[in-house]
């Protein structure tokens, strides 16, 4: 019965207020509108699942890819810079599709003498040029670096039709290719091998004018199989340059002949290493693969420089083998230096290598292969363990690119040997990540092409946990710094990119080739949000495990955005949609802060605006049943002998209340708070998050609470919130160890903070100094 | 617009790492106007190995930056080579500044000037010079933001063009 009474009368207030509302403003009648809540669910963003790809994010029960197996002989021209090859592919097609063509990837003609990739750009006039590229855009002949195909024959030696659009090739089929079926065609080719500190190339060499030779880093060198998928059909969209690769898995025999002097090492298991190591290399490489704590060198730095002024015109094959890899990378030189040291992972040994000329010492002997075992280490906790037999770093002059098992790295010391911390944390970091690129996507094989952060952004926040914990490991070589320096990962990193100049920001699920920023869109920004969810969002237990079942679902196959972020949230029960929406498939940023505080305390009477107002409805107090009523302490119409009793004491409703409904036992243990406050957050950022508040008492404790996102599911811009507490409230601070990545933090603290400059703050420092 | 095209394209650059990385020079400098300190308040991004090259290079001395080695007279020396590399002239008359201190920033020192009693009449033509790094490297390109009231104004200074004016708003 009581309770009906107080039903009725919040009902009368509530009624009125919004009469009241309707009064002050006569509104036009407003028109309606779609779904705008930032908490809808993506189904309109998302494909319909079906049986391919499971609503779980898992591959479904009819997901199918389809498989490229090449045989090939490759020769290295060293004299001209020039790499011919034959290769047989054998195609398996396993969609359920009949295919009437084929399209195969000729990444090289991106450097044809007319490529379309020279021409998509606008141009302006620059005032002032270096002369070096000066002399590249007006003076020097373009480098005819593209493909020339000899022939494309089937398995009886009978040409095959094809077309060449720019980098794809279309090869046409007497009969459709069925499903269940396979073919195999022969490829011949050449093309002139670029310099690629000059085209910035991927791939090409770096030539010492000092000994006269060449290093090369050899990638997307042959004609690779494009994917046919359930998703895409055939992806044959264009390689432009930024949009990277999109690989079928397979089996390659790879044949390579170099000058007899160089030293090779690439994709897959060397099958005749007697026959092209040193006795002296064989006993080193036996000794490397039982020592676990340091590298061994297999080809010292005496050696390399011996080997330099050899110039042999004599020849050597090399036979690597890999099975189940998406692509296939070598680098070959005759002044490379060679490390290597086993590595524990699980119940499996692989092997950690590095390779780089005299020139990247002694930075590389130091720290190559150090970076490479930690990042084996750390990704393999995260993911799976790595399963391929060995990973290797090769030191290439301001690259940084990845293949299956290999991958080139920037990091040259000065030419004394002297090298600045930002040389060594750059060639530590780049290490971390093309190696770790062996998880993302070499092996969780994403489609690159289309979608950059699906390898780099997740890549790049593997990497800034395996930097973490290479600090941890390292002290000694990341002092004085007490952690690990990353350059992404950390929100306050991301907060300038977010809270830039709108027009030069793209959504995450962008195309590589059509944002403004790649660097901040693909890495920084995918990799912050993905570090937010895990330390914020979900926490590292949840986060970890679903994270985990991602790569564990998706190794060697290919999966989508979807396929991740469903598989985030059915392996951990956390609704991430709002999460996915705003950080990926919006530019809005997050930006939280509090508004305002209201004081109340609790009294036996209404306080005279609340009369004032029963007197405009003609209520009387005496038809209400028993109240217990708060009075904003707005300064006014302050009662000073109720502020801060205790709320038992000001209102003998509620003490009768307590004493008919509680034991003696239950009132001795309850909250009786004197201090009644609504305060109320705003929100100028488009991105819902978590509200994280710390709340400080006059005493000097603080309370922290974290409000769920879903707190801005019903007004996105303020919400309030209540704090009753014995103690008066003092000071409250939004997202107080800035977790979030909130871009303005000058609103984030009651009583407002004066926000000084950074100028300012740096004068202050050195008062006195 | 042209120089606000290449600023964009300089800001852009270093971001486009890993697979398209290019060695490249630049500095960033921002001056703004205090009101409150009737000062121009300068800050300087530099690369840390830039700094520590021309440093070597200049004065012959190592100076270990960033390193729990670092030479203690390297303040002194940071100084000494703003003097003579940095300058802001208004009406044509050199103005004195303070060399408060540096910073790190992950691989970049951020240098603290003042130009302290700052108060011309609107219109009054103010010149900056930037030379830093050119001595040592051919294609240093220094960035220039000034804030002034609302006002700003960009600039690209290299070796042929080091200095920038600005006429002082209203």
């Amino acid at each position: 019965m009581n309770q009906f009474k107080y039903a009725l009368a919040s009902l009368v207030f509530l009624f009125t207020a919004i009469a009241i509302a309707q009064e002050e403003a006569p509104k036009e009648r407003e028109q309606g509108h779609y779904n705008q809540s930032k908490f809808k669910q993506l189904h309109e963003e998302f494909a319909t699942p079906n049986t391919y790809r499971s609503a779980s994010g898992a591959p479904g029960p009819d997901y199918y890819q389809q498989q490229a197996d090449y045989k090939m002989d490759i020769e290295l021209d060293d004299k001209n810079a020039r790499i011919n090859g034959v290769e047989t592919v054998t195609y398996h097609n396993n969609s359920p599709d009949d295919l009437e063509y084929l399209w195969l990837q000729l990444d090289q003609n991106v450097r044809t003498k007319d490529t379309k990739s020279a021409l998509r750009n606008p141009e302006i006039i620059s005032e002032a040029s270096e002369p070096e590229d000066f002399a590249k855009q007006f003076i020097n002949q373009p480098f005819d670096g593209g493909f020339n195909v000899e022939y494309l024959k089937d398995a009886n030696g009978k040409a095959l039709p094809y077309t060449i659009n720019q980098t794809m090739m279309r090869v046409d089929l007497p009969a459709a290719l069925k499903s269940g079926e396979q073919i195999s065609f022969s490829v011949k080719w050449w093309y002139n091998i670029p310099d690629h500190t000059v085209n910035r190339a991927r791939s090409g060499y770096e030539f010492f004018k000092k000994d006269g030779n060449r290093a090369y880093v050899i990638a997307q060198f042959f004609p690779r199989m494009a994917v046919y998928s359930d998703v895409e059909g055939w992806q044959n969209h264009q390689f432009w340059g930024n949009g990277e690769f999109a690989l079928p898995f397979g089996n390659y025999e790879v044949n390579i002949t170099v000058p007899a002097d160089h030293i090779l090492d690439g994709t897959g298991e060397l099958q005749n290493r007697s026959e092209v190591f040193s006795k002296e290399m064989l006993a080193r490489y036996e000794k490397a693969k039982k020592s676990f704590d340091a590298p061994v060198l297999i080809v010292t730095q005496a050696e390399a420089e011996a080997a330099e002024k050899s110039f042999s015109d004599k020849k050597k094959t090399w036979r690597l083998k890999a099975e189940n890899v998406r692509d296939f990378a070598f680098a070959t030189s005759r002044k490379f230096i060679w490390d290597m040291q086993a590595v524990k992972l699980g119940n499996r040994e692989v092997m950690a290598v590095s390779i780089y000329p005299k020139e990247g010492n002694p930075l590389w002997e130091e720290l190559s292969t150090k970076a490479v075992v930690q990042t084996l280490r750390s990704y393999s906790a995260h993911t799976f363990d790595y399963p391929y037999h060995k990973a290797i770093s090769v030191h290439a002059k301001d690259q940084g690119m990845e293949y299956p098992m290999i991958c080139w790295n920037y990091g040259r010391p000065n030419e004394d040997g002297t090298y600045s911390d930002k040389v060594k944390f750059g060639m530590l970091s780049v290490i971390i990540h093309e190696v770790g690129h062996n998880f993302f996507p070499m092996i969780v094989n994403s489609d690159e092409r289309q979608w950059g952060w699906m390898d780099e952004g997740l890549d790049t926040f593997l990497q800034y946990m395996t930097e973490q914990e290479f600090g941890e490991a390292n002290p000694e070589i990341i002092a004085p710094n007490a952690k690990y320096p990353s350059r992404r990962g950390d929100p306050d990193k991301i907060v300038p990119y977010m809270a830039g100049d709108q027009s030069t920001i793209s959504p995450i699920m962008s195309n590589p080739e059509n944002v403004y920023q790649l660097g901040p869109n693909a890495y920084g920004k995918p990799a912050t949000a993905l570090n937010i969810l895990r330390e914020t969002v979900m926490g590292r237990e949840l986060f970890d495990h679903a994270f985990k079942t991602y790569a564990n679902r998706w190794k060697f196959k290919h999966p989508t955005p979807e396929d991740f972020f469903r598989t985030m949230e059915d392996a951990s029960a956390v609704d991430l949609d709002w999460f996915w929406r705003g950080w990926f498939y919006t530019t809005d940023y997050v930006d939280i802060g509090v508004k305002g505080i209201k004081k109340y305390y609790v009294a036996d009477k209404p306080s005279p605006k609340l009369k004032e107002y029963m007197a405009a409805q003609n209520i009387n107090e005496a038809d209400l049943p028993p109240l217990v009523y708060l009075s904003e302490d707005d300064g006014s119409e302050t009662d000073p002998g109720l502020k801060g009793k205790p709320s038992m004491e000001s209102s003998i409703t509620l003490k009768e209340f307590m004493m008919d409904n509680m034991t003696e036992e239950e009132r001795a243990n309850i909250k009786n708070p004197r201090f009644f406050y609504e305060v109320t957050f705003d929100k100028p950022g488009g991105l819902p998050m978590p509200l994280i508040v710390e709340y400080t008492y006059a005493d000097g404790s603080k309370e922290n609470i974290t409000y769920p996102p879903e707190i801005w599911r019903k007004n996105d811009k303020e919400v309030s919130r209540i704090v009753a507490s014995t103690k008066e409230l003092t000071g409250v601070v939004v997202d107080p160890k800035a977790e979030t990545a909130d871009i303005d933090v000058t609103n984030n603290s009651w009583p407002r903070k004066e926000q000084k400059s950074d100028f300012d703050q740096f004068k202050e420092e050195i008062k006195g100094k | 617009m042209r120089l606000l095209k290449t600023a964009l394209l300089l800001c852009i650059l270093p971001l486009l790492a890993f697979g398209t990385l290019h060695k490249f020079y630049v500095s960033v400098t921002n001056i703004n106007y205090s009101e409150k300190d009737q000062s121009l308040q300068i800050t300087s991004r530099i690369f840390i190995d830039d700094l520590q090259a021309v440093l070597l290079e200049r004065y012959g001395k190592n100076t270990h930056l960033a390193t729990e080695k670092e030479a203690e007279v390297t303040d002194e020396l940071v100084a000494k080579y703003m003097e003579a590399r940095f300058s802001i002239m208004i009406d044509g008359k050199e103005q004195p500044f303070r060399f408060l201190g540096k910073k790190y920033d992950n691989d970049v020192a951020v240098c603290y000037l003042e130009v302290p009693d700052i108060h011309p009449s609107a219109g009054t033509p103010m010149e900056v010079r930037n030379e830093l790094l050119t001595d040592l490297y051919e294609e240093q390109q220094n960035l220039v933001h000034f804030k002034i009231g609302g006002v700003k104004k960009s600039f690209v200074l290299v070796r042929e063009r080091t200095n920038g004016v600005l006429n002082w708003p209203q």
